[in-house]
């Protein structure tokens, strides 16, 4: 059976067969046969050609978080829709023309106003979080076109700030 | 002796004070924000009170509130961790007054030592060496300019009444100043109350060497040497050991003495840090006290043998110091990593929510001070430190080799965390050298360069994602046995907690 996950918003492709008690992986590269079994509710413990690796593994609804030998990574299913790649291209040039909270916090001041011009890499707002500032800067030149927020919000990851328009 | 103690922070700190108290037989009563009441120190204490909403300025920087509840507790101390209320002089004046011992200094030591600018000219005319600044607060932004214009760029903005990086920023250009200095300002506001700051002149590629005094109600005092924390991003440690590697035994006693010149020129007692900046040709410049129980306290504790907090604690119940200076012996080596709530693929933006796993270092040298367990809540409103990795071993090469072992036995899932960044610090070639300076973490791990996972465990946590899809119906029953195990007391408690209270 085929999968496909985004990891850190990249997407992977892996094939699993389950043959008995072990599985048959195709990773692109090569198919070899692996030893795969929950250890506990957070350890995944897989066996492949006599090497034991120890995944650590939790799931928070859609997310996976998995660690091995300290890295960490954040495992996805891609969204509904097949096409995904594509769609992500289009998604990303509006996500550069809309300004999002880079993490939950609190808004302590907008810098622009609506209509306002503004140059790459001005600060167009400052949002706190866990006592550190950070600046949320232009990602191009251009205009301001609306604000969704103000001074003293609190706002969550991803939450739309402001949104800009590319110079004619 | 002191028979009940308030301990008015939270974190992994509080948690610290918190089991200090248990071994001492001293009552502990936790404060905590409506955003903390699932946190560990309330968990841990004997008592447990609620002191306001989530924003600090609403609950642990509210004096009133806090003394209030240690005198309803009927507790006769108030240990304010670090960070806070920790530095704040009028607090501790409060607290003079109302008959409650603040464990830190006395609220004279602190006003002077935590007023950098007045502290600066007292070790001045103490004959101390200090790094060339401002005199004085400005009164406008004119005089900031024309004083920072004085001194030569780059400057270096720092927040009167705080450390900890807070407030504080490198100024290269002049146009970048007043931007600087209005974020200076507001980020000193919110983390200390106060938005008071100063310029001084900024060295470049300096190493923070800070000493540890002790100083009892009888005029004792001792150091127990030095901690080296030049490793910091964002002029925030992550990194701490000891011995310093920058220090021989002749200048580690010149700096000894005036670490103890510092303590005693302030009138101070109790627990305090007097830090310093050694520049390439090893002179060194005091830079101020920090008047409260360091973060990286645990380092001194590894090897000297000492418990700070237990000190702390006789010196405000009015005990002498139990030793000499020629009694304290530095032994082996210590390295501690903060462990910070942080993305360090993204910049190092903060990362709340929820740990849904925590798997903590140990074995042999290994030291875990936590805030954390699985199941719990980080919240967006305070500092993102969750918790320290300590070790001790014979030398530097094994202490760092513990380190990594430590940093790799280490797990937490559901946020991230600077684990792996740390690991990639300590495995540095240059780290291993010893060759640690402030600007260590700008000159080696700049862009990103924590994003390299190897193919190899990406390829792993595939084969991990695709068996947890596949068994869809053995993943139902260990999500159920995860849901159970994240808040089974036994995985949150911790073992201590087995055999009862006294």
């Amino acid at each position: 059976m085929e999968f496909e996950f985004l990891v850190d918003n990249t997407l992977h492709k892996i094939c699993l067969e389950k043959k008995e008690n072990i599985f048959i992986v195709s990773d692109g590269e090569k198919t070899y046969e692996a030893d795969i079994r929950f250890i506990s509710p957070n350890i995944i413990s897989i066996l492949i050609e006599g090497r034991s690796y120890r995944v650590y593994f939790a799931r928070d609804r859609e997310k996976r978080f998995l660690s091995l030998e300290g890295q960490q990574f954040t495992v996805q299913e891609p969204l509904e829709g097949g096409e995904g790649l594509q769609k992500d291209e289009v998604r990303s040039r509006e996500d550069e023309l809309m300004v999002k909270a880079p993490m939950p916090g609190k808004v302590i001041k907008i810098d622009v106003s609506e209509k306002e011009e503004v140059r790459k890499n001005q600060t167009l707002a400052v949002v706190e979080a866990m006592k550190m500032e950070n600046e949320i800067k232009s990602t191009i030149d251009g205009y301001v076109k609306k604000i969704f927020v103000s001074a003293g919000d609190l706002v969550d990851s991803e939450k739309p700030l402001i949104e800009l328009e590319i110079k004619e | 002796m002191l028979k009940k103690i308030l301990i008015a922070n939270r974190g992994e700190i509080a948690v610290r004070i918190i089991k200090a108290c248990q071994e001492m037989g001293i009552r502990s009563v936790a404060v905590y924000s409506e955003a903390d009441r699932e946190s560990l120190h309330v968990q841990l204490a004997d008592e447990a009170v609620c002191i306001g909403p989530a924003p600090a300025i609403e609950s642990y920087l509210d004096m009133d509130r806090i003394i209030k509840t240690a005198r309803n507790a009927g507790a006769d101390a108030i240990h304010p961790g670090y960070g806070f209320l920790a530095e704040n002089a009028e607090f501790a004046r409060r607290c003079e007054k109302e008959k409650i011992v603040f464990i830190g200094p006395n609220s004279k030591a602190l006003a002077l030592v935590g007023d950098k600018v007045r502290s600066r000219q007292t070790m001045e005319k103490a004959g101390v060496p200090i790094i060339p600044g401002m005199k004085g607060i400005a009164k406008d932004f004119a005089e900031y300019e024309s004083e920072a214009k004085k001194i030569g760029y780059p400057v270096m903005i720092k927040a009167s009444a705080g450390g900890g990086g807070k407030g504080m920023r490198v100024v290269h250009d002049p146009k970048e100043l007043k931007s600087s200095l209005e974020a200076g300002m507001r980020e000193a506001m919110s983390a200390f109350g106060e938005e008071s700051v100063y310029l001084e002149k900024f060295i470049e590629e300096p190493r923070h060497v800070e000493f540890q005094a002790l100083a009892d109600n009888h005029g004792n005092i001792v150091h127990l040497f030095e901690r080296e924390c030049s490793i910091q991003r964002r002029h925030q440690k992550i990194v701490e050991e000891t011995p310093s590697q920058a220090l021989n035994p002749e200048l580690r006693a010149r700096m000894g003495k005036t670490a103890k010149k510092v303590i005693q020129v302030s009138g101070y007692n109790n627990a305090g840090t007097v830090e310093f900046l050694l520049d390439k040709d090893k002179n060194f410049y005091f830079l101020e006290v920090n008047a409260r129980l360091q973060v990286e306290h645990p380092v001194t504790e590894m090897t000297t043998g000492t418990d700070l907090v237990h000190q702390q604690i006789l010196i405000a119940s009015g005990e002498k110091l139990p030793f000499k200076q020629e009694e304290i012996l530095q032994r082996g080596h210590s390295i501690e990593c903060r462990i910070y709530a942080e993305d360090p693929d993204q910049d190092f933006l903060p990362s709340s929510g929820k740990v849904l796993f925590l798997k903590e270092p140990a074995g042999p040298g290994v030291r875990h001070d936590s805030g954390i367990y699985s199941g719990c809540d980080v919240p967006i409103y305070y500092d993102p430190i969750l918790a320290k990795v300590i070790v001790w071993a014979e030398n530097r090469e094994m202490a760092c080799l513990r380190m990594i072992n430590a940093l790799d036995d280490y797990v937490v899932l559901g946020i991230k965390t600077t684990i792996h960044f740390l690991k990639e610090v300590i495995s540095h070639p240059q780290f291993k050298a010893g060759k640690t300076t402030t600007s260590f973490i700008k000159m080696y791990f700049d862009e990103g360069e924590g994003k390299k996972k190897t193919d190899e465990n990406l390829k792993l946590a595939l084969i991990a994602s695709a068996f947890d899809s596949l068994g869809k119906t053995h993943v139902r029953r260990s999500a159920e046995a995860t849901e159970k195990e994240v808040f089974s007391p036994w995985l949150t408690l911790g073992k201590w907690r087995l055999g009862g209270r006294k």
